[in-house]
């Protein structure tokens, strides 16, 4: 009960948020100096018939009447057409959003996994000779961003060893089931083992490409936390009663270390969302992030505010969730 | 020697950027090939080591003919141009902003605290993307809006260690014997945050250079007439197979650049003893 009370009043502190962003997005995008009248013409069309496409798109208004125009179709899920798809915007997002969803999710996995292992590792190897070269190694670690990690892999997986598919989600042969949109799981939902094995082997370098570069900041956040609540008199307390070192590590420590870091990886998985968009036009993955740099590279207005918005609405949903996991997992902050 | 010189990690550091610096500077001097010369006879040359390699291109030639070598030296130009100024940009906006909202508090604080809440709601690539097709290619605008989407990293940070340097007796103590405002923040609260601020604006110019690679590999970074590592990498994918290092190749010039810059950044964190500073992006 207090845990969706909390996550009600996050998400609804989120609205103001969001209506700014639509409007600094608004704004940002109409004083452009390109012309999306001009943009959704053929090439020869005379000046006038410009202009006369501008008067019909409501461009020559004042930009508050056309934020009012915009933010009143908005609410009714009507966020305009792609001027070079010529499909209306909120059904284009609609179907790579679940793509980026899953290559997200998946990469948070091998994020979470490997920076938690890391970070018990780095932990356990506290004032050894080793500690040295393995903090060297996340330092080194945090300088491959997800791109380069995404081209390596290509070049070691895909050309070299001819070992792994590197572009797209399916095999060309396969026919993609649609029931909720999220590939892996229509796959299963329609008992096509076929389509999800070939998904999910698609799905392998990108996920991991972006996991690895988000990994180390949660391995070096998990390892500093641990080291702070090893000064705590109850860790002391465990220690004489006699329980086992990997007992009082994973047992006790662990439950009041994992809080900061899971602060830090809920920023993360945030700012993974972001970072799938390279990983994605580097597999030619068909998510949102490809969506988005094709519009930039062709002015789509429409389409580069509304993806801007998803991106938005996302990371301010994982903020909610993280809080409310807090809550959850931290029983001192309930006691209100 | 300064404490901070002692360390394997500054030192490692600043070698691996005065590399890249060394090369960006010296780079007519160093390259054996002007790096746009064409030799339509000789394109897509692997490396030297490499079946079919020529010793007059040491990294082999991309799909024009051009000299990979002599372009990753000239890429180094932009990537050291941009990682110096926008993270020196971004570090004066967020400073700035940091010290106001941390010494003033009260409203402008609140208002600086609303801003970056939104700032954060934003995946920074997604951010400066959008920027970009605002202000259109080039390199001033890729250091516009490196700065305009990263001053938050600094703010964020800054400003906490502001209101705790604000609260301090010596601070007080200034304001008593009559100091102004702007004399006090200047004089005893600025010296108290240098540390940070030096750690953050290394760790800062690290990631100027990612961001400007990944803008110029989606085409929306420094006009395409330039020279940029990120444009080479985007080139370099559809060689992949006959000369490999024109991918390879400006891939590691990046490891190596931002490597030196974290490295370097690494080192004065814990050499100047300053909060731990985390997260990349």
């Amino acid at each position: 009960m207090i845990l969706l009370g909390t996550l009600g009043r996050r998400l609804l502190a989120a609205v103001p948020i969001l209506f700014v962003v639509s409007l600094l997005l608004f704004v940002a995008l109409r004083v452009l100096p390109v012309d999306p009248a001009a943009m959704s013409m053929p090439p020869n069309a005379t000046r006038d018939e410009i202009e006369a496409a501008r008067r019909d798109m409501g461009l020559d208004r004042p930009l508050v009447e056309q934020y009012g125009v915009w933010f009143d179709h908005a609410v009714r899920g009507d966020f305009g057409r792609s001027i070079h798809l010529r499909r209306p915007a909120a059904g284009l997002v609609g179907e790579t959003l679940p793509s980026t969803i899953e290559l997200a999710t998946a990469a948070m996995l091998v994020a979470s996994v490997l920076g938690l292992a890391g970070g018990l590792l780095l932990f356990a190897l506290r004032d050894r000779p080793a500690e040295t070269i393995a903090e060297t190694g996340t330092t080194l670690l945090m300088s491959v961003p997800e791109f380069l990690w995404a081209l390596l892999f290509i070049f070691v997986f895909g050309v070299a060893l001819q070992a792994m598919p590197f572009t797209g989600r399916l095999d060309p042969g396969l026919q993609r089931p649609m029931v909720t949109g999220f590939l892996l799981l229509d796959a299963v939902l329609t008992l096509r083992f076929d389509v999800l094995r070939s998904a999910l082997v698609h799905l392998v370098l990108p996920a991991i490409a972006l996991g690895l570069a988000f990994a180390p900041p949660i391995m070096r956040v998990l390892r500093a936390s641990l080291l702070d609540t090893y000064h705590e008199d109850y860790i002391r307390q465990a220690r004489l009663r006699g329980i086992s070192e990997t007992r009082i590590l994973l047992r006790h420590a662990l439950k009041n270390a994992i809080l900061p870091t899971l602060t830090l990886m809920g920023v993360q998985f945030g700012f993974l969302f972001g970072g799938s968009l390279l990983v994605e036009v580097i597999y030619s993955y068909p998510g949102m992030g490809n969506l988005m740099v094709d519009a930039v590279r062709n002015a789509d207005l429409p389409i580069i505010q509304l993806v801007g918005l998803t991106y938005c609405v996302v990371v301010l949903t994982i903020n909610s969730l993280v809080d409310g996991l807090y809550l959850v997992l931290n029983p001192r902050l309930r006691a209100r | 020697m300064p404490r901070w010189l002692r360390s394997a990690r500054v030192i490692a550091g600043l070698l691996l950027a005065g590399l890249v610096l060394t090369c960006a500077l010296a780079a007519p001097w160093l390259a054996p090939h002007d790096p746009d010369e064409q030799d339509l006879i000789a394109m897509l040359l692997p490396a030297v080591w490499q079946a079919g390699g020529d010793h007059a291109h040491l990294l082999g030639t991309d799909g024009l003919g051009r000299d990979v070598l002599s372009r990753l030296l000239y890429g180094a130009r932009v990537a050291m141009t941009v990682a110096l100024t926008a993270a020196l940009g971004a570090a004066v906006m967020g400073a700035t902003l940091a010290y106001i909202a941390g010494y003033l508090g009260g409203r402008v604080d609140w208002l600086i605290g609303r801003a970056i809440d939104i700032w954060m709601s934003f995946p920074p690539v997604v951010l400066s993307l959008i920027l970009m097709t605002g202000l259109g290619t080039g390199t001033r605008n890729v250091i516009l809006a490196i700065v305009l989407v990263d001053w938050t990293r600094f703010c964020r940070v800054l400003r906490a260690e502001v209101i705790v340097t604000a609260r301090r007796d010596y601070v007080t103590a200034a304001r008593l014997v009559g100091f102004s405002h702007l004399r006090t923040v200047i004089r005893e609260i600025v010296p108290a945050t240098i540390p940070l601020l030096v750690t953050l604006l290394t760790l800062e110019m690290g990631i100027a250079v990612v961001v400007e690679a990944i803008l110029s590999f989606v085409g929306l970074g420094v006009k395409s007439s330039q020279i940029a590592w990120g444009q080479m990498i985007a080139d370099g994918r559809d060689a992949v197979y006959q000369a490999p290092w024109n991918l390879l190749a400006p891939v590691l010039a990046i490891f190596v650049t931002v490597a030196g810059f974290n490295l370097l950044g690494d080192g004065l964190r814990r050499s100047l003893d300053v909060r731990m500073v985390e997260g990349r992006e």
